[in-house]
């Protein structure tokens, strides 16, 4: 009895050892976001003893101008010179959140028509086409990237939202197609069915009976799509130059003259909140999903 | 009068409507699965297909400065690529990542996931927070990495002396032996926890019976895990690999943050080898980097696909 209690008392140490180390680095980020940079740049890392500041999210969020800043608190802030505008985020925020939801909404429109075909209809050369769409993941993002580069020219796309969303998209389908299928596999097939003895034409069971069965399913694929957009760096940096997501926005604060660590730092914070949120809500669907039906049968 | 009118005039307008009402119905209720796949078929037919061939367009023909044009070079980009030592370097580089990555995921992925396997409170919020590292973007966590293994005033830098595993001199990234281990650690971070939430599903999923026997014919922990749990989860484990894998043999963006590629060549694999030719403006060669790399991917996802009936 009390040797049992002993493993129990081991096991969950155990286990909240392992999530600390894994939580580690972002504790310590969000930590040096809100330290002055007289606490960041020691050798013996500082864990409690600094004086909090919250000017990296001044600066980053609300757009205080930094010489503004540096001449309010009547010393200097940061440890370079440099003009105060560009580092104001909020339009990049909003170019992450437009582009992020579009090519969700986008990605989830076609993948589920896909994924219902390739999930309740029978036709010849399925495993091929479910191959075709995965080896569109094969691509290096660079090789996808300098095709687009010169085809969204000459489309006129290039720095465009609409180009991004596509891009993005694309980018996700397969992934979201492969996701929906193994959602629509584990509704039984007999519901749909008897929907359509009683007169439902197919279009009628997907979208009355199949659609609001996999609802769980859907809010965890929108969610993979929404945090692969909303981190995705490569193919933003190559196609955009005045629209710049997030990602592509913190690696412009590592300049010539130095790396803004106190507003990458809150900038990289500030960008996590709205996709843990997201992921948090359709966790128990997302473990279900993830193993892509390779538990049935 | 006037009902013979309207008469007359709808009926030429329903014998017009007529075969679209048949063609609709036809649609409606046809088994076939052209108007469900047309979509997603059409953007990657539009958009996935045609940078493909844009790409061995590309890779057949060669930039001409003076003329300022493409000229056809035949092989020639392809025959260059394959003598190129550099390109074979960043291929092992690639295959070294993508491999011990992989082993390194696969195994911290099981380990934590049978971990965290418990009903008792407080564990969801555990495997919760264990997805976090999930929504960071990888520039982040290149960028979170770079900061801890600063030789000056990171924090792992500052343990990692204290211990005696590194040294203050030598940072790690900046060590042309180890500069690799110091991008997998990142890769490893975020991606075990994806690791977790698939064997989690598959732990979830598995069924109670053979445990229950095995227990009750005295097999233990050890032979449980190894000659049940392990075989039992195989399928979830391919389906993982395969994903993984693929994402891990195009890994960029830590490279592109942590090292830059170096120390020399050290950390350069092929999407950032790829990635440098394109800066330098020879799109040609830098396509043909690229189809390698997808030729490569193709070959062993099929081999895989095959070798252990992935089916999904």
């Amino acid at each position: 009895m009390t040797r049992a209690r002993w493993q129990n008392l081991l096991h969950d140490l155990g286990a909240c050892l392992v999530v600390f180390v894994f939580l580690f680095p972002i504790l310590w980020w969000v930590l040096a976001s809100f330290k002055p940079y007289s606490a960041i740049f020691v050798p013996q890392p500082v864990f409690v003893d600094f004086a909090a500041t919250t000017a990296n999210y001044d600066v980053t969020i609300l757009g205080q101008s930094r010489t503004a800043q540096a001449l309010e608190q009547g010393g200097q802030v940061g440890g370079t010179a440099g003009g105060g505008s560009s580092y104001y985020s909020i339009p990049s925020i909003l170019d992450s959140l437009v582009v992020a939801v579009l090519s969700t909404a986008l990605c989830l429109v076609l993948a589920t028509l896909a994924a219902y075909a390739l999930s309740r209809l029978r036709f010849a050369g399925k495993d091929h086409y479910v191959f075709w769409v995965l080896s569109q993941r094969m691509m290096p993002p660079i090789a996808v990237a300098i095709p687009f580069f010169f085809i969204f020219r000459d489309l006129g796309l290039r720095d465009t939202h609409l180009g991004l969303v596509i891009a993005h998209a694309l980018v996700n389908l397969p992934l979201a197609v492969l996701l929906m299928k193994s959602f629509m596999d584990d509704v039984p097939k007999e519901v749909d069915e008897a929907a359509m003895i009683d007169g439902a034409t197919r279009l009628q069971s997907f979208a009355r009976v199949v659609l609001p069965m996999v609802r769980g399913g859907l809010a965890a694929t929108a969610v993979l799509c929404f945090i692969f957009s909303w981190t995705e760096f490569l193919v933003s940096l190559q196609l955009t130059t005045s629209i710049r997501t997030i990602p592509v926005k913190i690696s412009t604060f590592v300049t010539s003259t130095g790396t803004e660590w106190g507003f990458i730092t809150a900038l990289g914070s500030a960008a996590m909140v709205p996709a843990f949120i997201f992921i948090l809500l359709v966790q128990r669907h997302l473990v279900r999903g993830l193993t892509l039906g390779s538990m049935k049968d | 009068m006037s009902v013979a009118d309207s008469a007359r005039s709808s009926a030429p307008a329903d014998l017009a409507r007529q075969p679209v009402r048949r063609f609709l119905a036809r649609v409606l209720v046809s088994d076939h699965p052209f108007p469900w796949l047309f979509p997603a078929t059409a953007m990657i037919l539009a958009f996935g297909i045609y940078p493909l061939v844009y790409s061995i367009w590309l890779s057949l023909h060669e930039w001409n400065r003076f003329t300022r044009s493409f000229s056809f070079v035949g092989g020639e980009q392809w025959a260059k690529a394959l003598t190129d030592p550099r390109m074979w370097h960043a291929l092992g580089v690639t295959t070294t990542y993508t491999v011990v990555c992989l082993a390194v995921e696969l195994a911290l992925g099981l380990g934590i996931a049978l971990l965290l396997d418990r009903d008792r409170r407080g564990y969801g919020v555990l495997r919760g927070l264990m997805t976090l590292p999930l929504v960071v973007p990888p520039a982040v966590t290149g960028l979170m990495f770079l900061l801890m293994l600063d030789g000056q005033f990171g924090v792992l830098t500052y343990y990692g002396v204290m211990l005696g595993i590194l040294e203050r001199a030598q940072p790690l990234l900046g060590h042309t032996s180890f500069a690799l281990f110091g991008v997998m650690l990142a890769d490893v971070w975020q991606w075990t926890p994806f690791m977790v939430l698939i064997f989690l599903a598959g732990l979830r999923a598995l069924p109670k019976d053979p445990f229950e026997a095995a227990a009750i014919d005295g097999a233990n922990a050890f032979q449980i895990f190894w000659r049940l749990t392990v075989p039992m989860l195989g399928r979830v484990a391919a389906v993982a690999i395969l994903i993984r894998a693929i994402d891990l043999f195009r890994i960029y963006d830590y490279v592109y943050v942590m090292t830059g590629g170096g120390p020399g060549t050290a950390t350069e694999v092929l999407s950032f080898y790829a990635g440098r030719i394109f800066t330098t403006g020879n799109f040609s060669y830098a396509a043909t980097i690229s189809l390698i790399t997808l030729v490569v991917l193709i070959v062993v996802a099929n081999l895989f696909i095959r070798l252990f009936r992935v089916r999904f």
